[in-house]
């Protein structure tokens, strides 16, 4: 379960998130939406426990800057940012050994086939496309079996491959009860397995729906989507 | 040229109206142009007296030909691979696409690094203050040598222009021009390094084979000789340098004019590339493949093979360095350290007799390689892995990550050191504990400014501002090592008498002082790696 409660990110007197809150409990996929500018990567940079923020984040009942956060936490940038003088590979023991995993060759191995990445595991991070960096991030997120889950804008870049298997490694997430939360704004990639919506706007929260309520109320998240954000346009 | 004009201008004013928008920077920027000002003219003041003894201006000469080279072959040779440090990622989003003559887009491009180096000038003219003192140079004569920097940033924007104008696109012709720039400094090295094995190691056949005539006869020279003739009164000198001189920049400007150009294709890559590195630069995170190119791995290299938790970083490094360089902890670094010691020993041993010959010789190399240190002790390793995620999201103690993301940053000295005083020790002999002590001394002056470092990171932030960043980072350093350095003499002049072993007894409470201090920067400084900010 990932709980954020009263999230505020200041830069000066600008606030990026202004008293954020909400939950995504277990095997629930939440998805942050908003225009470009409206917070949501600086909320999953704080619940990643990069950035300075007031309030209170928890991942499973643990402060997010905790150690025992930290080792249930995946977190995939927006920017891929692989190790340039690492292979493909190595990225993946990097992680095992930071992350004190055990038999996890296998899993490395299932990840890496799923991303096809197979053939290029012998090739260093600056190699590699911009699209195959961001494939290195999915699985250097996932190989942790993280029990929560941050993906910011995670499609962007990606084949079409690589989309259906990360629809469907968000699938597995879900039925193994792990917490997701995807910041994107291209919101045609999420309509088929979202629970939840956040939608975001100037730094707050403008609406929190659940799937159940949009689609019983005969709406799409799109129209949702442009409901809110564009309101009074 | 009307839209680059609006460019330049605007750039200018915003340059301003920003620096007034960031209060704190525009005090360090204060700071930064009093303390110059300041020291020219303390060195002005203090160059007033008057000397009895007449003045010995050969050092002087090799050291300022050393510095034209040393500036100016590395921008020759950044030019050559491919011009490419001209243009910014903007230029080649806005700019190339622009329907404007590449030509005048490369004078765009060479004039705006022009100026970013004329600022390094302004830097050197704090150390025309102190040539004044030493050489007793009058400040006229310090003013021309500030000139003569300013000139060869020109001569060699000139060059390079004509180097990148002739070797875009060829392969071929690019190699036999690295060839020619690798030779320009080979040359006065060649001639120094003849006449002293054929004359004999001593200081006074050093000063005058630094100071031969036959030096100024490559294109660096020519500044040199034009300089040297306007402070010593040759006119034949400045005849015959300034005329090759001008000869050869108007040379440069017919090869450019004349020759067609098609260079996009070349800079992109590399403004692409430049872009990562400023950025990175801005930020305070170094990517690690700048200057790198591919390579292929056996099967046996492939893995990390040791580490868990915050020590996988350690090993990381370890396999990254591997990478770089066959020997992990030795580069281009080690080299000049080893060849500083031994001129510094080499002189000292030449100047001193008696039975503090070798204690002043670890004295004096370690106060020189120590602040010399500085200048490659830019970005290491930790503040590379500060550009990924990882280092935040590894569960493990802050402490530990920063001080295992600094290892190998902190090992590196103490090899350099232990190196370099070895082969120093073989040569002119000494005490063991002096040895001991410059290596120890050496390595902690490493930790030192790792640590000040990390405390400017903790204090500035990663995406501060640079110029603030790399100013309060140098006051640190300052502030950091003046109490080993008072303890080191406190220690040293306690004994009364100068000991045989006086670089021990100086050095090993700076040492420790060093160690101590950096140690607890390192655990007040530990929450750095809460935020990635």
């Amino acid at each position: 379960m990932i709980n954020v409660s009263h999230l505020t990110k200041k830069y000066g007197r600008f606030k990026a998130n202004d008293n954020l809150s909400f939950t995504v409990s277990d095997g629930e996929i939440a998805v942050l939406a908003g225009p470009n500018g409206a917070g949501k990567s600086t909320a999953i940079k704080c619940i990643a426990g990069l950035l300075r923020f007031s309030g209170e984040i928890e991942i499973c009942g643990h402060n997010n800057k905790s150690a025992d956060a930290k080792r249930i936490l995946g977190y995939i940038p927006e920017i891929p940012a692989p190790f340039e003088l690492l292979t493909v590979w190595e990225h993946m023991e990097f992680i095992a050994r930071a992350y004190r995993l055990e038999n996890w060759e296998e899993r490395a191995e299932k990840l890496i086939n799923r991303m096809e990445l197979d053939d290029k595991r012998n090739k260093f991070g600056k190699e590699l496309s911009k699209g195959m960096q961001q494939k290195i991030s999915i699985c250097c997120a996932l190989l942790i079996q993280p029990k929560a889950v941050l993906f910011d804008e995670p499609f962007v870049g990606l084949d079409p491959h690589a989309i259906k298997e990360l629809k469907a490694m968000l699938s597995e997430m879900r039925g193994n009860g792990t917490s997701v939360i995807i910041s994107t704004h291209m919101l045609e990639s999420v309509e088929e397995f979202w629970d939840k919506v956040f939608i975001m706007m100037n730094g707050r929260i403008e609406a929190e729906r659940d799937r159940k309520i949009v689609e019983q109320s005969g709406e799409n998240l799109e129209e949702l989507f442009f409901s809110i954000t564009e309101k009074g346009k | 040229m009307g839209a680059i004009f609006y460019i330049v201008r605007k750039t200018v004013k915003n340059a301003v109206i920003d620096a007034f928008r960031h209060p704190l920077m525009l005090v360090m920027y204060g700071i930064f142009f009093l303390s110059i000002i300041s020291a020219v003219l303390m060195g002005y003041a203090n160059s007033t007296a008057t000397y009895s003894v007449e003045k010995d201006t050969r050092a002087l000469y090799g050291g300022y030909l050393a510095l034209l080279h040393f500036i100016s072959i590395p921008i020759m040779l950044k030019g050559l691979s491919s011009g490419t440090s001209f243009f910014s990622m903007s230029d080649v989003n806005n700019i190339f696409v622009a329907p404007m003559s590449e030509k005048k887009i490369l004078i765009y491009g060479v004039g705006r690094q022009l100026a970013s180096m004329l600022f390094l000038a302004i830097c050197f003219s704090a150390y025309g203050g102190m040539a004044m003192n030493i050489f007793r140079l009058t400040a006229e004569d310090a003013v021309w040598l500030i000139l003569g920097i300013i000139v060869m940033f020109i001569l060699v924007q000139m060059m390079t222009l004509m180097i990148f104008c002739l070797s875009s696109g060829h392969q071929k012709r690019a190699k036999v021009m690295k060839y020619i720039i690798y030779a320009i400094p080979v040359y006065p090295l060649a001639v120094v390094g003849i006449y002293m094995f054929t004359n004999g190691m001593t200081v006074e056949n050093l000063l005058y084979a630094v100071s031969q005539p036959m030096l100024e006869y490559s294109p660096i020279g020519w500044i040199h000789g034009v300089i040297f003739g306007i402070i010593d009164g040759n006119y034949a000198n400045i005849a015959v340098y300034g005329i090759l001189l001008f000869v050869s920049l108007i040379a440069c400007i017919l090869v450019f004019v004349y020759t067609k150009l098609d260079y996009y294709e070349d800079v992109l890559g590399q403004a692409e590339s430049n872009y990562a590195f400023r950025e990175s630069l801005r930020t305070g995170n170094m990517g690690e493949s700048f200057g790198m190119s591919s390579q292929k791995l056996k099967d046996s290299n492939i893995g990390i093979k040791k580490g868990s938790g915050a020590n996988a970083i350690f090993y990381k490094h370890l396999k990254e360095g591997e990478r770089r360089s066959r020997f992990i902890f030795l580069n281009i670094s080690t080299a000049v350290l080893l060849g500083v010691a031994l001129v510094t020993g080499l002189v000292i041993d030449q100047i001193m007799d008696g039975i503090y010959r070798t204690t002043v010789i670890y004295l004096g190399t370690t106060i020189i390689c120590s602040y010399l240190q500085f200048f490659f002790s830019a970005a290491g390793d930790w503040v590379k892995e500060l550009s990924k995620p990882y280092i935040f999201l590894i569960p493990d103690s802050p402490v530990k990550k920063l001080i295992m993301a600094s290892a190998t940053s902190i090992i590196k000295p103490f090899t350099d050191g232990t190196i370099a005083y070895l082969v120093l020790a073989l040569i002119v002999g000494g005490q063991i504990p002096d040895i001991v002590t410059s290596i120890l001394v050496y390595g902690s002056f490493g930790c030192v400014y790792i640590a000040a470092n990390v405390l400017a990171q903790r204090i500035v932030g990663m995406n501060g501002n640079r110029g603030v960043f790399i100013t309060f980072y140098m006051s640190l350093i300052f502030l950091l090592m003046i109490p080993g350095i008072m303890l080191g003499l406190m220690s040293l002049s306690n004994a009364g008498e100068l000991s045989i072993i006086a670089a021990t007894m100086m050095g090993l409470p700076v040492f420790i002082w060093n160690m101590i201090i950096s140690f607890l920067i390192f655990l007040m400084c530990r929450n750095l790696l809460n935020n990635a900010e």
